[in-house]
C-alpha cells in the first residue's frame, strides 16, 4: 500500500494537477472568507463541472477548496465576528477580541499556521492510517454515536456562557430547529406546515448565515460613519517570519487540536464545528489562565483553527472506505468521486490507487500551500476590505449572504428563512442571548435523536442496549469524568485554599 | 449565425405547420430530484451526454438538480412542467410513486409520459462476512424462532429496501425488527460493524464490499450477471422481487411525434457501446425498457407500493 502511495506522487506533480490544487486553495480561501458562501456550496457547484475534467484535476480542486475554505472562514470570524463557514464559529471567541485589541493581523497568522498544521496532520492520517481508522469507525454503531453526542454536549457546556438560563434557552431553540422536518425513523412531518422545502430539515448554513452574519451587518450599518475601529493599520500585522516564533508555545494545542479533529472526522455526522468547539474547550481547560479565554487569547484561535482543518482529510476516511462521509463537505466530495466512476469501498484502493493516493497527496499539498498562499493573501489583501466604507462593506456582505443561501438549493424559500433567522439573531444579540448554543443544539440535537432512536430500535425498546459494549461504556465514563472532573477540581482547590487560610 | 438563421426560418414555418420533426430547437432540461454527484445524478449526466449525440444537429441537454424531500420536489416539477419536450426528468421507482401514499403529492402515476428506463438494480438480503448465517434459510429460521430478534438494517422506510424486507417477511412468515438508517451506506456500515444482524440493499451497493459482506439472496427473476454465484430468492422458495429502477420521463400529454423522437433517441443511447461501458464502470446494471413497457412497469410498481401501504402503513 505504501508503495502505491509513492507511485501516485509523480502524477500529482503534473502541471495541471498541481495547478488545480493551487487554484483550489485560493478559491477556497476566497469562498470561505465570504460570509454565506461555504466549502460545501463551492464544491457542490463544482461537481457538475468536473464531469468533463481529468479525475486528479477535479479532485485537486476539491481538496484545495476544502483546505482553503476551512481557513478562509477564520478571516471574517476574526475581523467582523462573522464566521465565514460553520466550522469557524469557535474562531470568533478569541479572534474577534484580538482584532478589537489591534492584533487582528496576528490572529489571522495564528489561524493560517494552525489551519495548515491541522490540515497536514489530517492528510497524514488519511494517507497512512485510513484502513485501520476505518475499523474504528465500524466500532461506532447508533448507541456509541449517541454517547459521542452526549459526551460532546457535556464537554462543551461552557458555551452556554455567563448566564446559564439564557444559554439553555438558546440551546433549546437550536434543538427545536433540529426537530423541524421529517423525523429520522418514520418520516412523519414535524413543524413543516405542508412545506416540501422543510421536509429535509433546515440546512445549518441557512441558520448560521442568518443568525451570525445579519446582526453584525446591521450593527455595521447602524453607525455608518464610524470608521475608527476598522483602519487597516490597526491590524498590527508584521511579517510572518517574525510572528512565527511567538507561536512556538502552541505546540500542545496544535497536537491536541489535530487529534480531536481527526477523531471527530472519522465519526460520521458531527463535523468541523464540533471539532473546533471541543478543541477550544480542551485547550482552555488545560490553560494556566482560563480567565483570559474569550478576551483575545491567541491560543484559542489556534485551538479552533487546528481542529477544523484537522477534520478535513480525516472526514474522507469513512467516506472513501465505507461510503459514509464524516462531514457535509465530504458528502459532496463523495459525489465528486462518483461522477468519476470511483465507488467508495475497500476495492477503491486496489482498483484506482493512482487517483485515490494522488487525491491524498493533494490534501497534503493543499494544507502546506495554505501557509504560503493564505499567509500573504489574508493579511495583505483581504484585511484591506475593512478599509471599505461601512455602507459598502455591509451591502457587499448582504449580497453574498443572499447568493450563498440561494445557491444551496436554488430557491428563494431558503433566503426568506435565512432573513427570518437573521431577525431572531438580531433580537437575541440585543437581549444578550449567546449564539453558539443554538448551533450546538442544531448539530447535536439531530445527531443525538437519530442515533438514540436507532439504538432503541435495535434493542427493541430496551434501554440496556445503550450500555451493552465496551465502546459505549468508555464513552459513558468519559462523559462522567468531564462533568464531575471540574467539580472535584474546584472542591479540591477550595479545600486547599481553606487549609492555607487556617495555617 | 447559420444556426440562428435556420432557427428563425423554422420558427416562421412553425406558424404554418407544426414542424415538430425539427425538435429540439432549444436546450432540453433534465430535472434530477437529488443533488449533484448521487447515483441518479450521475446516470442523468451520462444519459444527457449521449442523448446530445443521439439527437444530433447540435442538440443541447442540460441537467438541473432540484434536490429535496426525497426527490419529491424534482418529481413534482417535472409533472407540472409544460409537456413541450423541453423538460424531462429522472424517475426513481418505486420511491417516486411510493411516497404518493404516505404524503400529499401533486402527482401520481398518470402524471408522466414514460420514455425509457435505464437502470434496474435488484435488492439483496445481505449479512456481514463474519456472520453466523450462511444461507437465507438459516437467517429466516432464526427470525422465525424468535420473532423480532433479527435486526434488519435498511435505508429509510417507504422505498425499495423497505418493500424488500416486507416481501421477504411475507413470503417466509419470518418477523424482523427493521432499523431504517439515513441512507444505504449507513446501513451497510452498521452491518459491517455488526450493530445489526442483517440488511437489505441493492446489489450495486454491495459491489465494492465483496470481502466484507455475504449476499444471501438477490430479489430478482434471474441471477444477476454481476454476481452469478448468488441465488435468487425465488430459487430458494421465496417469491419476492424488488429492485430500484431509474429512468427518464416527461410530463403527461407530450406530443406523440416528440415522444417518438425522444424514445428513438434514448434507444439509440442505449445501443451505444461507449454508453454501456460508462454505465458498467459506474456499477449501474442496465435493464432497458421504453414507452408502453416502461409505463406498465410504473403501474405495476405503483400497485405494489399501494398494496404494502394498505396492509402495513409505515407511518
Amino acid at each position: 500500500m505504501y508503495s502505491d502511495l509513492l507511485h501516485a506522487l509523480p502524477e500529482v506533480f503534473a502541471l495541471t494537477n498541481f495547478l488545480a490544487v493551487i487554484i483550489g486553495v485560493l478559491a477556497g480561501i476566497v469562498v470561505g472568507a465570504m460570509p454565506g458562501l461555504s466549502a460545501t456550496m463551492a464544491i457542490s457547484v463544482l461537481v457538475p463541472f468536473t464531469f468533463g475534467l481529468e479525475p486528479l484535476v477535479a479532485l485537486g480542486l476539491m481538496a484545495g477548496i476544502y483546505n482553503g475554505a476551512m481557513y478562509g472562514g477564520a478571516i471574517p470570524a476574526v475581523l467582523l465576528r462573522i464566521p465565514g463557514t460553520p466550522a469557524a464559529v469557535a474562531t470568533t471567541f478569541d479572534g474577534y477580541p484580538m482584532a478589537q485589541k489591534g492584533q487582528g493581523g496576528f490572529a489571522l497568522q495564528v489561524a493560517v499556521v494552525s489551519s495548515s498544521i491541522g490540515g497536514i496532520a489530517s492528510a497524514f492520517a488519511l494517507m497512512l492510517l485510513a484502513p485501520p481508522l476505518s475499523k474504528v469507525t465500524l466500532l461506532f454503531g447508533p448507541a456509541e454515536v449517541f454517547w459521542v453526542a452526549v459526551f460532546g454536549l457535556a464537554s462543551i457546556i461552557f458555551l452556554l456562557g455567563g448566564n446559564p438560563v439564557k444559554g439553555l434557552i438558546s440551546a433549546c431553540f437550536g434543538v427545536f430547529v433540529s426537530v423541524i422536518g421529517s423525523d429520522p425513523i418514520y418520516g412523519n412531518d414535524r413543524f413543516t406546515f405542508g412545506q416540501l422545502e422543510l421536509l429535509d430539515g433546515i440546512n445549518i448554513v441557512i441558520l448560521l448565515v442568518g443568525l451570525y452574519a445579519l446582526p453584525p451587518v446591521i450593527d455595521l450599518l447602524e453607525t455608518p460613519l464610524k470608521t475608527d475601529s476598522v483602519e487597516g493599520e490597526k491590524l498590527g500585522t508584521e511579517p510572518i517570519w517574525k510572528a512565527l516564533p511567538k507561536m512556538k508555545g502552541y505546540w500542545k494545542t496544535w497536537l491536541r487540536g489535530s487529534f480531536i479533529g481527526i477523531w471527530i472526522g472519522i465519526l460520521p455526522g458531527a463535523g468541523g464545528s464540533m471539532a473546533a468547539f471541543m478543541s477550544y474547550n480542551e485547550a482552555r481547560r488545560s490553560s494556566k489562565k482560563p480567565e483570559d479565554w474569550g478576551q483575545g487569547e491567541p491560543e484559542g484561535v489556534a485551538a479552533a483553527e487546528t481542529a477544523n482543518n484537522a477534520d478535513t482529510a480525516s472526514a474522507l476516511i469513512p467516506a472513501l472506505t465505507l461510503g459514509i462521509p464524516g462531514t457535509a463537505v465530504a458528502a459532496v466530495m463523495l459525489g465528486g468521486l462518483l461522477v468519476h466512476g470511483l465507488q467508495p469501498g475497500p476495492m477503491l484502493f486496489r482498483d484506482n490507487p493512482d487517483v485515490v493516493f494522488g487525491f491524498m497527496w493533494q490534501f497534503l499539498f493543499g494544507a502546506i500551500l495554505l501557509v504560503l498562499l493564505g499567509g500573504s493573501l489574508a493579511t495583505n489583501s483581504f484585511a484591506r476590505l475593512l478599509n471599505l466604507p461601512r455602507p459598502l462593506l455591509g451591502s457587499i456582505i448582504i449580497v453574498l449572504m443572499l447568493i450563498g443561501v440561494y445557491s444551496i438549493h436554488g430557491r428563494m424559500f431558503d433566503v426568506y428563512m435565512m432573513l427570518g433567522f437573521g431577525a431572531v439573531g438580531w433580537v437575541m444579540d440585543k437581549l444578550k442571548f449567546p449564539l453558539p448554543p443554538v448551533v450546538l443544539g442544531l448539530i447535536l440535537g439531530a445527531f443525538a435523536e437519530e442515533n438514540l432512536r436507532l439504538a432503541l430500535r435495535i434493542g427493541r425498546g430496551d434501554w440496556a442496549v445503550l450500555f451493552k459494549n465496551t465502546t459505549s461504556l468508555v464513552l459513558v465514563a468519559l462523559t462522567v469524568a468531564v462533568v464531575i472532573g471540574p467539580m472535584l477540581k474546584r472542591r479540591f482547590i477550595d479545600s486547599r485554599k481553606k487549609e492555607g487560610e487556617e495555617a | 449565425m447559420r444556426k440562428t438563421l435556420s432557427a428563425a426560418l423554422l420558427a416562421a414555418m412553425a406558424v404554418a405547420t407544426p414542424a415538430l420533426a425539427e425538435y429540439p430547437e432549444k436546450p432540453i432540461e433534465v430535472i434530477v430530484g437529488y443533488s449533484a454527484g448521487g447515483g441518479t445524478d450521475v446516470m442523468a449526466r451520462t444519459v444527457a451526454k449521449f442523448l446530445e449525440t443521439a439527437l444530433g444537429d447540435g442538440a443541447a441537454v442540460v441537467v438541473k438538480n432540484m434536490p429535496g424531500a426525497g426527490g419529491q420536489i424534482g418529481f413534482t416539477e417535472v409533472a407540472n412542467a409544460d409537456p413541450d419536450g423541453y423538460t424531462l426528468g429522472t424517475f426513481n421507482l418505486p420511491a417516486a410513486l411510493a411516497l404518493t401514499n404516505d404524503r400529499n403529492a401533486d402527482y401520481d402515476v398518470t402524471s408522466y409520459t414514460y420514455l425509457a428506463n435505464f437502470v434496474e438494480d435488484p435488492n439483496t438480503v445481505v449479512v456481514s462476512a463474519s456472520s453466523e448465517f450462511q444461507t437465507l434459510d438459516e437467517l429466516l429460521a432464526a427470525a422465525k424462532a424468535d420473532p423480532g430478534a433479527i435486526t434488519l438494517g435498511l435505508s429509510s422506510l417507504g422505498g425499495n429496501d423497505h418493500f424488500s424486507a416486507n416481501m421477504i417477511a411475507q413470503a417466509s412468515g419470518a418477523e424482523f425488527t427493521l432499523v431504517p438508517f439515513k441512507g444505504a451506506s449507513m446501513a451497510r456500515t452498521a452491518l459491517m460493524g455488526k450493530h445489526v444482524a442483517a440488511g437489505t440493499m441493492t446489489l450495486s451497493q454491495t459491489a465494492s464490499f465483496q470481502d466484507e459482506l455475504r449476499v444471501l439472496a438477490v430479489l430478482s427473476d434471474e441471477r444477476s450477471a454481476f454476481r452469478p454465484d448468488v441465488p435468487t430468492a425465488k430459487e430458494l422458495g421465496y417469491d419476492a422481487q424488488m429492485s430500484s429502477l431509474r429512468g427518464i420521463v416527461a410530463p403527461a400529454g407530450l406530443d406523440p411525434e416528440v415522444e417518438a423522437k425522444l424514445e428513438a433517441a434514448l434507444s439509440a443511447v442505449n445501443a451505444m457501446e461507449e454508453f454501456q461501458a460508462m454505465m458498467a464502470e459506474q456499477g449501474n446494471p442496465i435493464s432497458f425498457v421504453s414507452g408502453d413497457a416502461f409505463e406498465a412497469v410504473a403501474v405495476q410498481q405503483d400497485g405494489v407500493a399501494r398494496a404494502i401501504w394498505e396492509e402495513t402503513p409505515w407511518k
